[in-house]
């Protein structure tokens, strides 16, 4: 049990102590029992109403000024190709079923094209220049290319694990090894949440067009970090979360009337053991039956205009599509949820590229559009960081009528929260095919560097000591790209 | 009169009174002990630059090592300086850089994450003033038994050993132990900490009765034999072993390896040697004559994660598995992290990377695929044909007793089940009648031998496509030919399964049972399928079609058993049944194999009826259709004698009339129905359990694979140096590696990891052990001993009990019985505020630690207050209720969580499913790991998430449904005592019963005005509610029970 070196498990020991010890070294004599008649049950569910059990984050102060308060992960599951996107290849196109070049592949790590003779394959679809900005953007992505003034669009993306299950890890936590806390827990850890009648960090999960690539819970796990750092998974069946829903034939006021009864008995434990875990326990309960009502509420969904439906694309509040979700999302970010991630599992395309790619930007595009309008219009952007993107980018060489996973280079974009819009960052070589040392090239561990200064934090100094070391999101690399930031 | 067992330790303080020696460093002039006072400042602040990563020492000095430290050292700019001149402060280096105010000179640079304190450098400078002494890290140092401490009253000697150990620093601090804890909360906790489950009430009451002196020492006793204790005793080691009943990686796919679970759980029951318990889950199949118990515990080097990832690449994956294994090994053994030497030389223990890679060495040898699948890109020839549902070999077959056991438990509920049915099919006049035509018709068809019960329905029409020609034989059965081989692009086309449909005419009668027989032919070569194939596959759809219709009436298969067959699986676990699919047995292809397809619905055919049957294969030679009236069971072959002799008989007795009646009930089924659902779920139960074969993961060992020192763990890297197997270089009894001797094995690690020598095992087990019984670790991070680590608050107790473990032969149970009779772990657990400043943590053991349950036991605490948790112990894992929709996002194969509808949806937590990408929900929200990585330490959190499993997850409201329905019986005015001493092992005080007498009025009140809430909430669960009972009473006890459930009190043990 790490007990003694989780800080706040000691913060909290030392509040419940200083609380008892009000009345001086003198009550040592008055003996446990007589004190412990002085904490009045009653008190502690007043405190408990204060919130003043909110985890307010391990960080005292900000390292520098932050920009942004809270992001939204809108995570392409699968792995999206750059080269239908936001990277054309003019070269590639004309280099279309022609061998590949060996000089870019010697050596280099293939996930299914192991073994096999690699020819060029060039991109079916258009792209245009956009908006006064004038980033390029695939005419696959026609919502996307009306926000081109909004985004930054990064090229020069790498990471280091070639397969999806690794790659997600490495693309949450910064390492592949289980047991690292995801980003979205170092956030809540770092800074805690704004809300606590819901999770800090929630997750939604869509599909489509087929069902794809699995992703584990243990993308959103707060590893070595206690538990309720951990993302919460609404689930797009039955509750949206789990046991948030009353049993069958109990209403809200019996509810109700179940946890003071609780509450009540918890404290007279209170007052007999002097445990000050049970002052904790009180609280939880008491915000479970917050949640009970906030969760429901939130996924409500039933008083949005028609208007901000339509923006969306959103055909059926709460389908579970990814055009709802990206609603959902911005209905917690209002809230004040610290760390919100969408999943799309539907962009692993090695077959059929053209045909899949073709589906999955219709279900994609519209909503992560509507989300940056949405937020720029409700005044939101500009403390929410949205980040766009994969667990990796796909192979300029064909796959049959697919691409292969690719580390050396994809694109994301990422918009709001500090982030300079309209900017096109990075860049890849003729082919596509590696990101270019130009000094605007980023790692996975430079984007989780790059996202934390957003929130004014110094990725070296949000750590975390366990198993003798002080574990950070950056592992032990990371620099922050300012060249993106306002 | 008081017991010695009632005697607490602060009396024996006062008997001893303060004469011990007073320990520590505080005041000044007092010695300073590097090991405690000094290394940890080092380490934490100093040896990420000056210590044994030489890779990171860029100035190339060293504080680690004693006579590097006080060496003269040449700087770069060629500044001669000595870090540490022993007694003299100001001479050295270290000392001048420490205070120095120069942003360029001062140590640890401005800019390094770990400053020292004022009291820090006090502590050096008093070190240094001392003389400098460096101490061997405590814990590679060999362990040193002293004896307990002795004092110079008599009282001491007869004291329990630990307690003199934790007498001493309390004393020396004035602080008085607490007293020991009542008798009911001793025995809750004694029982929950030993089993994980609560006593019973009559356990709390014989206990609180008893008043011999040896009273606690007997229950001890009682409960360490216990076989739910290697329950408990399982949780923690599964957690480091990382058992979960799925791979992990990807497509999370199943493992069959519960036997493995069951090894461990028997291992901690019958007490296996700690010694003996490492080398059979490390090397047991490398043991002579190994026995299955040994190799199912090899088992333990095939918990890795595991990855069938299209794409992945083997060499990346062996590495990654290899690795994995040496954080698990060292992690859960040595209490050590290696991890960090996957990639460079450890930066303040003395592991190198060449350490990481020779102790991967020593399971090179594992037989492991890097990819458990064949692709064209990553071609696994030995795994050819592997798809997503088959199982990751190497395994190996053994009988599980649990199986067993619940094969014969279906086999008498069916027999149960069946005279029940019997009964109710001779209720009235007309069923009477039924049984009597239908058994009329059964005897005339057996009258002509055991097999007659089939007869023949022969084919009529027989239609085929894919340039397959059909023809019906004489005897109505169809042979199939393939067209000439058609060839594309150089290679033969691919053959693919085809439909193929026949008409046929059964008998007229009942019919239950279609038999499909696959028979032999000459035009095959004498062979049961074309083209001399090796095994046919087969899917077979029924329809009906009455005489002057067009229209066919699907025929729904309930199930369908073959005499012999090849496993099919689903998500790595073998089918029961082949309705869905039927692969014959390679071995007898040139043998007639037959299946039997039991209809859901048995039909009645008349004349002219005609069934339909389409036939799915690119294989199968030649086949020939039966049916029969008889089914329900076996096949008619395999009727018992006497009920066979009963269907025979003309005048049958009354005896056999109930035989023929469940016969009739089973095959015809009753009512409009269709046949009973009950007893086709056990049959299919019952097929399931194999005749209790199962398989499970284990070791087999193969020429082993080169290793190498992989350059910052990369595994593409093939310019490292091979490495042979070899235990850590600096560890006393080190393996090492000699390239002219033989090569150490696996046999010898475990040999090595669990010998005298080895000065980390024990002290990391024995360190476990005590944050099992007392909360925290004697040293409080117990997956890092080392620099890193704490150094133990109590060393000499660690030492002398780590010691005590290796004398006792690694007796397990006896450290178990140590620790839990000592006086210290009897204390009372009520906070003491006036050690709140002195010992905040109670790290001095001035009293015991109040502490949650974990996951499983959270669970099982409620369910047995209830009466409601199953205690069988062992078999393959279950699943209770769990949220639908949870496994979405899993695929490859998709999959759903289908809920446990009988007696195993009550069964401990520890044979929940362990899903390691989506742990079950409930056992998450408690903290438990997903087992995906090795876990010496659960997390111990306190949210809302827990408050809402406790107080909405269907296993707890039921759970206080069924605790309601046991206090109902009990006389009004003990109900609630009857309720709290199931739950809390107490009497409920004044004011909680006032409390909860009136919470239960006003519910009472609500659920009698709403008697529809009554009925849910009484109705959660699979469990139907008592009959016969007030609803809305019981829905109010219902209320009150959930409010016991969700008790703080309930779920922490004090």
């Amino acid at each position: 049990m790490n007990l003694p070196l989780d800080p706040e498990l000691l913060r909290k020991r030392q509040q419940a102590w200083s609380r008892r010890t009000f009345l001086g070294k003198s009550a040592q004599a008055i003996g446990a029992l007589a004190l412990g008649s002085l904490v009045n049950p009653s008190l502690l569910k007043a405190a408990t109403a204060t919130g003043d059990q909110r985890w307010r984050g391990i960080l005292s102060a900000p390292h520098f000024p932050p920009r942004a308060k809270r992001v939204i992960h809108l995570c392409m599951a699968g792995g999206p190709s750059h080269l239908e996107t936001f990277d054309p290849k003019p070269r590639l196109n004309a280099l279309h079923g022609q061998p590949f070049p060996e000089s870019f592949t010697k050596g280099q790590q293939l996930a299914q094209l192991q073994n096999a003779v690699l020819k060029a394959r060039g991109s079916s679809f258009g792209f245009s220049r956009c908006g006064l900005s004038g980033q390029t953007i695939s005419d696959l992505l026609p919502h996307t290319q009306s926000i081109a003034d909004d985004i930054c669009i990064v090229r020069s993306m790498h990471t280091e694990q070639i397969n999806h299950d690794p790659a997600h890890a490495f693309m949450n936590a910064g390492s592949i090894i289980k047991g690292r806390p995801s980003m979205g827990s170092w956030l809540l850890y770092g800074l805690g949440s704004e809300v606590d009648n819901l999770p800090g960090y929630v997750v939604l999960m869509s599909n489509g067009p087929g069902a794809d690539q699995p992703v584990s819970a243990r993308q959103w796990s707060a590893g070595l970090l206690p538990s309720k750092f951990q993302g919460v998974q609404f689930q797009s069946k039955g509750a949206p979360v789990h046991y948030v829903g009353n049993p069958d034939g109990v209403c809200q006021s019996m509810q109700r009337q179940m946890i003071d009864e609780v509450a009540e008995l918890n404290g007279f434990c209170a007052e007999k053991t002097l445990d000050p875990e049970i002052q904790t326990r009180i609280a939880q309960y008491e915000l479970a039956f917050k949640m009970q009502t906030s969760v429901p509420e939130l996924a409500d969904m039933s008083g949005e205009p028609q208007s901000t439906l339509d923006l969306y694309g959103v055909k059926e509040p709460g389908d579970g599509s990814f055009a709802s979700n990206c609603l959902l999302a911005r209905r917690l970010a209002e809230r004040g949820v610290r760390f919100i991630q969408l999943y799309h599992r539907g962009w692993d395309h090695h077959g059929d590229l053209d045909g899949n790619i073709q589906k999955v930007t219709k279900l994609v595009d519209q909503g992560s559009a509507a989300l940056i309008k949405d937020l720029k219009q409700r005044g939101l952007l500009d403390d929410t960081l949205v980040i766009w993107g994969g667990e990796f980018g796909r192979t300029p060489m064909g796959q049959g009528t697919g691409r292969d996973h690719h580390i050396n280079a994809f694109s994301i974009w990422m918009a709001g929260g500090g982030i300079r819009p309209g900017l096109s960052w990075g860049s890849t070589d003729e082919l596509g095919y590696r990101y270019l040392e130009d000094g605007q090239q980023m790692h996975v561990h430079d984007l989780h560097a790059t996202m934390l200064a957003t929130f004014g934090i110094d990725h070296e100094r949000l750590t975390y000591r366990s198993q003798g070391r002080d574990f950070r999101l950056t592992d032990v690399a990371g620099k922050v790209v300012k060249g993106i930031l306002v | 009169m008081l017991g010695i067992h009632r005697t607490p330790l602060s009396l024996l303080l006062l008997a001893v009174g303060l004469s011990l020696d007073a320990m520590g460093a505080e005041t000044s002039g007092a010695p300073v002990e590097f090991n405690r006072d000094i290394r940890p400042i080092l380490s934490n602040t100093c040896f990420k630059c000056h210590g044994p990563d030489v890779a990171a020492n860029k100035s190339g000095l060293r504080l680690d090592v004693r006579e590097a430290a006080l060496a003269t050292h040449t700087a770069k700019t060629g500044l001669v300086t000595t870090a540490i001149v022993p007694g003299k402060v100001t001479a050295s280096e270290l000392w001048r850089r420490v205070t120095a105010n120069d942003p360029q000179t001062v140590m640890p640079p401005p800019d390094a994450l770990h400053q020292l304190t004022g009291n820090d450098k006090e502590l050096l400078k008093r070190w240094i003033e001392q003389g400098a002494k460096y101490q061997p890290h405590w814990a590679y140092a060999p362990m040193e038994k002293k004896a307990a401490p002795a004092a110079k009253a008599g009282v001491l000697a007869a004291m329990h050993p630990i307690d003199r150990f934790v007498l001493v620093p309390l004393s020396a601090k004035g602080v008085q132990p607490s007293s020991e804890a009542p008798p009911g909360t001793l025995i809750r906790r004694l029982t929950l900490d030993l089993t994980g489950l609560p006593p019973t009430a009559s356990e709390v009451e014989a206990f609180v009765d008893d008043l011999r002196p040896d009273a606690y020492e007997r229950l001890v006793d009682r409960v360490l034999a216990s076989p739910h204790y290697g329950e408990r005793m399982a949780v923690p080691w599964l957690d480091l072993v990382r058992f979960a009943d799925s791979v992990g990686f990807h497509g999370d796919q199943e493992q069959n390896i519960f036997p493995y679970r069951d090894y461990v759980v028997d291992a901690f029951n019958r007490n296996l040697p700690f010694d003996r318990f490492t080398v059979e889950q490390i090397a047991g199949d490398l043991l002579p004559n190994a026995t299955t118990a040994q190799r199912v515990a090899s088992g333990f080097n095939r918990l890795n994660m595991m990855t069938r990832e299209g794409g992945a690449q083997s060499k990346e994956y062996l590495a990654k598995y290899s690795a994995d294994r040496v954080r698990a090994v060292s992690t859960a053994w040595l209490g050590s992290t290696m991890a960090c030497c996957e990639c460079h030389d450890h930066k303040f223990d003395p592991f190198s990377t060449r350490d990481f890679y020779s102790l991967a060495a020593f399971f090179s040898d594992v037989q492991q695929w890097g990819v458990y699948g064949d692709y064209e890109y990553t071609p696994e020839p030995e795994l050819k044909g592997v798809d997503n549902d088959h199982p990751f070999p190497p395994e190996i077959e053994l009988t599980s007793p649990y199986l067993v056991e619940r094969a014969a438990r279906l086999r008498k509920q069916i027999a149960e089940r069946t005279a029940v049915l019997a009964r109710q099919a001779m209720e009235s006049p007309a069923g009477q009648a039924a049984i009597e035509r239908w058994a009329a018709e059964v005897r005339t068809r057996l009258k002509d031998g055991p097999s007659s019960a089939w007869s023949a329905a022969p084919a009529s029409n027989a239609e085929s496509t894919e340039g397959v020609t059909t023809t019906i034989l004489p005897d109505g059965s169809v042979l199939f030919v393939d067209p000439p081989p058609t060839v594309v692009e150089g290679k033969p086309a691919v053959k693919k399964p085809n439909p193929n449909r026949l008409t046929l005419l059964p008998a007229s009668g009942p019919l239950s049972t279609v038999r499909v027989e696959v028979l032999p032919d000459d035009a095959h070569g004498g062979y049961t399928t074309r083209e001399q194939k090796y095994r046919f596959d087969l899917r077979l759809t029924l329809a009906l079609r009455r005489a002057g219709r067009t229209q066919n009436e699907p025929l729904a298969i309930g199930y369908a058993f073959a005499e012999k067959s090849t496993e099919s699986y689903f998500n790595g676990k073998p089918l029961a049944s082949v309705h869905t699919r039927w692969r014959s047995d390679r071995k007898i292809v040139r043998e007639p194999q037959a299946a039997v397809y039991h209809l859901s619905e048995p039909i009645e055919i008349a004349p002219g009826d005609e069934l339909v049957a389409v036939l799915t294969s690119g294989d199968v030679g030649r086949v020939r259709f039966t049916t029969s009236p008889l089914g329900g069971t076996l096949p008619p072959e395999e009727l018992p004698p006497e009920t066979r002799a009963a269907l025979l008989a003309d005048r049958p007795t009354a005896a056999q009339n109930v035989l023929i009646a469940g016969v009739y009930a089973r095959s015809a089924g009753i009512g409009e129905k269709g046949l009973d659902s009950v007893s086709t779920g056990l049959l299919l139960d019952l097929a399931g359990c194999h005749e209790g074969r199962t398989q499970s993961l284990v070791t087999v060992s193969v020429d082993p694979r080169v290793t190498r020192v992989l350059g910052r763990g990369n595994w593409q890297d093939d310019t490292g140096e091979i490495v042979a197997p070899a235990t850590p270089h600096f560890l006393p009894g080190a393996k090492k590696a000699s390239p002219a001797g033989p090569r150490s094995s696996r046999l010898d690690l475990a040999r090595w990891i669990a010998s005298r020598e080895n000065p980390l095992t024990a002290r990391t087990f024995v360190n476990r052990l005590w944050g099992q019984f007392f909360g925290t670790g004697l040293s409080a991070v117990v997956d890092d001993l080392g620099m890193q680590g704490e150094y133990p608050t109590h060393p000499e107790l660690l030492d002398w009990l780590s010691l005590e473990f290796v004398d006792r032969g690694w007796d397990v149970k006896a450290m178990v019985r140590l620790l839990v009779t000592s006086a210290t772990y009897k204390q009372s657990s009520t906070r003491r505020p006036e050690l709140a400043d002195l010992d905040p943590a109670n790290r001095l053991l001035a009293a015991q630690n109040a502490r949650r349950l974990d996951a499983e036991f959270v669970r099982d605490n409620a369910l047995f207050a209830a009466g409601l948790l199953n205690l069988d112990l062992g078999g393959p894992s279950v699943h209770p209720y769990q949220p639908e929709g949870y496994y979405a996002a899993i695929n490859f194969p998709q999959r759903d969580y289908l809920a446990d509808t009988d007696e195993r949806q009550y069964r401990r937590g520890i044979y929940m499913h362990w899903q390691r990408t989506f742990l079950h929900p409930m056992l998450a929200n408690f903290d438990a790991p997903s087992r995906e990585e090795c876990t010496a330490a659960r997390n111990l959190s306190t949210t809302p998430q827990q408050a809402l499993t406790l107080m909405n997850d269907p296993t707890f409201v039921e759970a206080a449904r069924v605790l309601a329905e046991r206090v109902l019986p009990v006389e009004p005015a003990k109900r609630l005592d009857a309720a709290f001493l199931r739950v809390l092992a107490r009497e409920p005080s004044a004011r909680e019963r006032a409390s909860l007498e009136k919470f239960y009025n006003q519910q009472l009140i609500a659920f009698r005005a709403q008697p529809e809430d009554a009925r849910k909430l009484t109705s959660v669960g699979l469990r139907p509610a008592a009959k016969d009972v007030d609803r809305a009473e019981l829905a109010a006890w219902t209320a009150v029970s959930r409010v016991l459930l969700n008790l703080n009190e309930t779920i922490v043990r004090y």
